[in-house]
């Protein structure tokens, strides 16, 4: 989401330069511009900030959005449903969808909590090509610990690690976390004001950890953290403008 | 007083986990006929739900979607829904809970309205424990005292 | 196939009783509730392979999710008493 807004804040500041034809004025309002959106965007500001300027930005609870999470919730819950009771007569049918109307008018505001910008198809086609990777990584994970439990002198080099995750919402938080936890070898203790402290086995498991790749996978598939530098965008605008 | 939990793993997966557990507890009551389940222990499921919710999300929030006038209601209500079928029975004019007597009001057969009426009765059931045992667990674990009877103490004129 | 489900239930069983033995002889209380809670993973598969042995597992699918559920909650409850000393 921060990339579209800094595209669209350099196309705003360049059509600002063209109407006010690369006057002082302009200039001065066009690097105001770029100015805010960087702040906004940044990489230092505190998590929790930029939790409540996202959320005032989208204004995650609003009424209007209620409906569409009660449709989506209804046919989660009704998909549910037939997945439990495997008949497909009338009766039972129109049972389910009374008793998924109960609950999805009740628990709406629960399971979509994060409004979130994106596109739906490309995060459920991402989340579906990524599982097969998950498991891979656990099936691998088991084996290196079945040997490390297995062999007689046991090698193990328990360490507790910490890091700072460069993920935002707490889904994604969750989400990492139970990765971390489902692959053999480590575990996730706490998560403290968005660090991560992490109990692993021994130096290679750890050495997994450290490249940051499962972070990478997730960030990709829910479409978040997705940063650029604001310099590179600093350095091209004044290009644009040299070679206009 | 039951205090929110401070741990943002527990608190997202139980608010991801509480619709699922309210529908399989719907589908335990309502599948009574065909396979382990029922009105008790589909009540006993959905009261869980709430007792999860109540757990990881402190007193307030959960306050908001099922206080104890709800609960005192709702298990007033199951019960009406019980002796109310049997009532009905009744009025038509043959023993209570016989719900034979039903199917001229439904328009189906006898065995079918016994099918039937065998469901509302557990619907009933399930709606009262499910209200109980929510009210039990919230009167035994905030002590009967409740943070907005704290300050009312001593302004009381006897 | 009866027999491999039939030794793998038992194997389980008596791996029960190792966890059985954290849980007398836990020192402490977080032993023992982990120790419990590990017993609950193991019965919930023992009820699975009963299942299959018995060729109804429809409605052993329904008995283990609803174990399963019950000792979430109970873990959860148990370790935020331990952990706020004595309050829910």
């Amino acid at each position: 989401m921060e990339v579209t807004v800094l595209v669209q804040a350099v196309y705003k500041a360049f059509e600002i330069l063209e109407k006010g034809k690369n006057s002082e004025k302009a200039r001065e309002e066009a690097r105001e511009l770029l100015y805010t959106s960087a702040k906004f965007t940044s990489e230092t500001k505190a998590i929790t900030e930029k939790q409540e300027a996202r959320a005032l930005l989208l204004s995650a609870k609003q009424p209007r959005l209620a409906l569409r999470n009660f449709t989506l919730t209804f046919f989660i819950l009704f998909a549910f449903w037939i997945l439990l009771s495997g008949r497909f007569d009338y009766f039972h049918l129109t049972l389910g969808g009374i008793c998924s109307v109960l609950v999805a008018y009740l628990c709406h505001d629960l399971l979509f909590f994060n409004i979130r910008l994106g596109d739906f198809r490309t995060r459920a086609r991402r989340f579906l090509l990524a599982g097969p990777w998950f498991m891979g990584q656990i099936f691998s994970a088991n084996l290196h610990v079945a040997y490390l439990a297995l062999s007689p002198k046991m090698p193990i080099d328990p360490q507790i690690i910490r890091f700072k995750t460069k993920l935002e919402s707490d889904i994604s938080w969750v989400g990492l976390a139970n990765s971390i936890t489902l692959t053999p070898g480590t575990i996730t203790v706490d998560i403290r004001e968005g660090e991560f402290f992490v109990h692993a086995l021994d130096q290679k498991v750890a050495y997994d950890l450290n490249t940051g790749e499962m972070e990478d996978k997730i960030a990709h598939v829910i479409m978040e953290a997705d940063h650029v530098y604001i310099q590179d965008v600093l350095d091209v605008a004044s290009i644009f403008g040299a070679l206009k | 007083m039951i205090s929110i939990s401070d741990d943002i793993i527990i608190r997202t997966v139980s608010r991801v986990l509480v619709p699922f557990i309210q529908i399989y507890a719907l589908y335990v009551i309502m599948h009574g006929h065909h396979s382990p389940g029922g009105g008790f222990q589909g009540g006993v499921i959905l009261g869980a739900s709430f007792i999860l919710y109540l757990i990881t999300h402190g007193l307030e929030d959960a306050k908001e979607r099922m206080s104890e006038l709800k609960a005192g209601l709702f298990s007033s209500f199951g019960l009406l829904i019980y002796s109310g079928i049997g009532l009905l029975c009744l009025i038509k004019g043959s023993n209570y809970l016989d719900y034979g007597t039903l199917s001229t009001l439904l328009r189906v057969v006898p065995a079918q309205a016994r099918s039937l009426g065998i469901l509302g009765v557990e619907i009933g059931v399930g709606i009262a424990v499910m209200a109980v045992m929510f009210s039990i667990f919230f009167d035994i674990s905030t002590g009967g005292v409740l943070p907005e009877d704290e300050e009312g103490l001593g302004t009381r004129n006897e | 196939m009866n027999n491999f489900l039939l030794c793998l239930g038992i194997g389980l069983f008596t791996l029960v009783f190792l966890c059985l033995y954290r849980g007398i002889f836990g020192p402490g209380i977080l032993n023992r509730i982990a120790a419990i809670s590990a017993i609950g993973t193991k019965t919930l598969v023992i009820l699975l392979i009963m299942g299959f042995i018995y060729n109804r597992v429809d409605m052993f699918v329904d008995i283990s999710m609803v174990y399963a559920l019950l000792n979430f909650i109970g873990t959860i409850t148990a370790a935020k008493y331990l952990e706020i000393g004595g309050e829910i």
